[in-house]
């Protein structure tokens, strides 16, 4: 009885719910509409529905058999972005209420990342590298997640962009190898060249005067350390906010050196 | 002394376990930190359009009436639960990643019947059931097959969109009219309006269903009408910024260029771009600012500076991703020189160029010029007589509604509770 009474308060509460945030509809609504042009049923078999949502989305729409097969492809092509390397799909029609649509899929191994190597022996962090390729919130180019060939090619430009920023500025990172295995994992290898790695040559500052030495020491900067963005943007930050006077940064790479001057052009008072 | 670390360091360790990633101001939630990518990417962009765009119709019944429209197509749907549906301030009806979908207040605008609002709503929740935004996120870059596969999920959203009317029971030809109203441009993405019209007319031919004139008008009653004047509007010799209650004088001289609430001046050697943008989008875009020079005024915290170079390395997935949004918020170029005054409900934004920097000032509006820059509203009216709209003559200069329409006596009529301008507005 108490049970009763508690399944009738859940369902009082559900009722009350529905009748807080719906309004009563006008009509019935109409379960289900027949047309000989129209598409049934899509019946997914092999697979759960929601992975090919562009093909269950079809139910009820006009029977287009080339449109179909597009989708067919797009749904396909999912599967593979999915990380369903060797997914196939086959559409049967039945006729049904409408025309059903029968949507066979093997769907096969989900390949995931096992590794990834950069092949260089550079001093460039290695954690970093794979910070900067990982994507989708960790989920894609990463250990363990999905192997997404465009974006982790887009990433790369981003990362031959940083090794420039650490120095080298030769840097050369070729497209990635992929090795698919039978048991689901992928192994991508990033072939670098790196190059030499520049330092820092003559650090001087002009335009400032007397205040030129304090600009020199508040940047940090020193003759043959290797040259570094970060730091150089760190150390006009420090100078700029030691000495209250705005400073610019030109670097010059040097012809005959694999050193970068760097010339602090400092404001006049 | 002990128990007072203690306490420090506990307070400190319990302080780090439960600080959560910020985006705009706002705690990011759950998704953003369990890796669901939609989830995460379908709150930046509401939060993105609340809290740094202003894009957001904030009108609490309108928001709830369509809501509960978009639950009630969302049961005869392959969704899990109904998508969030927020109201657009500008052109542009949409679905996003994350299950949202925005309806623009000017396509609200544009429909007679609630069927017809349910059919704008379907189509979108039919791109939501089909995985198109999904799709599109690690698609290849656009290219013809690209604007074929566009084109093809365009349809399917129309055609899907009347099986979605069906099972709500609305009248399924309201989606033809709905179209009509909406459409008003061509392009690569969408077949041609002519036939996606005849598409859904051939669907819908000889099913009945729910129409709700009188029920979409009731939930329209006291929404805006057209431009929302409000972040910007000229009155007389001042560009009027209502919403955040301050007005900038402009000189007899002034080339001015308004462009919705961008507004442009050329002052003699100079033009100035003044808009105005979220508080919290305002606060980051200060943080991010060279030189920076604040005065406080007695209109809020002016924040001069030039505009750095983003030199933000986080490298973790959530930072990149919040890189990668940031960069398509409304902002000024890098290097550009602004200045920034700060108000309770945003902050206004004004990108200085030219060859020296002009003389601005900025006042508090007088109530004038507010009560000028105030957007018109609906009202609903009950129709005095039968008879055509334009017979019976009622809301002269105010009609929002189409004048050939058939009324009884009684029947509600959309106005506006002004005389509208040469606009145009809405009327069908």
């Amino acid at each position: 009885m108490r049970r009763l009474r508690y399944v009738l308060g859940l369902a009082l509460g559900f009722r009350l719910l529905i009748g807080c945030n719906h309004r009563a509809l006008p009509r019935a609504p109409i379960a289900k509409t027949c047309a000989a042009n129209r598409v049934g049923e899509v019946i997914v078999v092999g697979a759960p529905r929601s992975s090919v949502a562009p093909l269950t989305v079809l139910e009820g729409t006009l029977d287009d058999r080339a449109r179909t097969e597009r989708i067919a492809q797009i749904a396909l092509e999912r599967l593979r972005a999915l990380g369903y390397l060797n997914a196939e799909i086959a559409i049967s029609r039945e006729a049904s209420c409408g025309t059903d649509l029968v949507a066979e899929i093997a769907l096969g191994p989900k390949f995931r990342i096992a590794r990834i190597d950069f092949e260089t022996d550079d001093a460039f962090p290695p954690a970093t590298r794979l910070a900067l390729i990982e994507d989708a919130l960790g989920t894609v180019n990463t250990i363990g997640g999905l192997y997404v060939e465009d974006r982790l090619r887009r990433a790369l430009r981003e990362l031959r962009k940083r090794y420039a920023d650490a120095g080298w500025l030769d840097a050369k990172i070729s497209a990635p190898i992929a090795t698919y295995d039978d048991d689901g994992t992928v192994r991508v290898t990033v072939p670098i060249r790196s190059g030499p790695r520049f330092r820092i040559g003559n650090v001087r500052a002009v335009g400032g005067g007397r205040a030129n030495r304090d600009v020199i020491a508040a940047l940090g900067l020193t003759e043959g350390d290797y040259y570094d963005k970060t730091l150089v943007r760190a150390g006009i930050e420090r100078a700029r906010k030691q000495l209250d006077r705005w400073i610019q940064i030109r670097v010059e790479v040097a012809e005959d050196r694999t050193e970068i001057d760097v010339e602090a052009i400092v404001e006049a008072r | 002394m002990t128990g007072g670390l203690l306490f420090v360091g506990l307070t400190a360790a319990l302080g780090v376990a439960c600080s959560h990633p910020q985006y705009l101001g706002a705690e990011m939630p759950a998704p953003c930190r369990n890796r669901d990518l939609d989830g995460c990417l379908g709150w930046m962009v509401e939060r993105d359009l609340v809290a740094a765009e202003l894009g957001v119709y904030d009108q609490p019944n309108l928001r709830a009436y369509v809501q509960g429209i978009a639950n009630r197509l969302a049961t005869g749907s392959l969704l899990a639960s109904p998508p969030r549906v927020l109201i657009g301030d500008r052109d542009g009806t949409y679905a996003t990643v994350g299950e949202r979908i925005v309806v623009a207040r000017p396509t609200l605008e544009r429909l007679a019947t609630e069927a017809e609002l349910a059919g704008v709503i379907a189509h979108e929740m039919a791109h939501l059931e089909g995985q198109h935004t999904v799709a599109s996120l690690f698609g290849p870059a656009p290219d013809d097959e690209w604007h074929e596969t566009r084109r093809d999920a365009e349809a399917i959203a129309d055609e899907r969109a009347i099986v979605l009317l069906e099972r709500a029971g609305y009248a399924p030809v309201a989606m033809a009219r709905a179209l009509r109203s909406v459409l008003v441009v061509e392009d690569d993405e969408h077949p041609r309006r002519d036939e996606r019209i005849a598409r859904v007319e051939a669907m819908a031919v000889g099913r009945g269903g729910f129409e709700g004139r009188a029920e979409l008008f009731a939930g329209l009653d006291g929404m805006i009408v057209g431009r929302d004047r409000r972040l910007g509007h000229r009155v007389g010799d001042a560009w009027v910024i209502a919403a955040l209650g301050i007005a900038l004088p402009l000189e007899p001289d002034d080339v001015v260029r308004a462009d919705e609430d961008i507004l442009i001046v050329r002052r003699d050697q100079a033009t100035f771009t003044a808009y105005v943008i979220g508080a919290p989008w305002a606060r980051e875009l200060i943080a991010e600012l060279d030189k920076r020079d604040v005065v406080t005024s007695v209109h809020g915290r002016v924040t001069a500076g030039t505009v750095a170079r983003q030199a933000s390395h986080d490298d973790t997935p959530l930072g990149k991703l919040q890189r990668a949004i940031r960069a398509t918020l409304p902002q000024p170029v890098t290097g550009s020189h602004v200045a920034i005054l700060e108000r309770s409900h945003g902050a206004l934004v004004l990108e200085l160029g030219g060859h020296r920097v002009p003389e601005l000032a900025v006042r508090a509006a007088t109530p004038a010029e507010i009560a000028a820059a105030l957007p018109a509203r609906v009202v609903i009216e009950p129709a005095p007589r039968a008879g055509t709209l334009a017979a019976v003559g009622m809301c002269q200069g105010r009609l929002l509604d189409n004048p050939d329409r058939r009324v009884a006596i009684g029947d509600p009529v959309r106005c506006a509770d002004r005389t509208l301008g040469t606009r145009g507005s809405v009327v069908r």
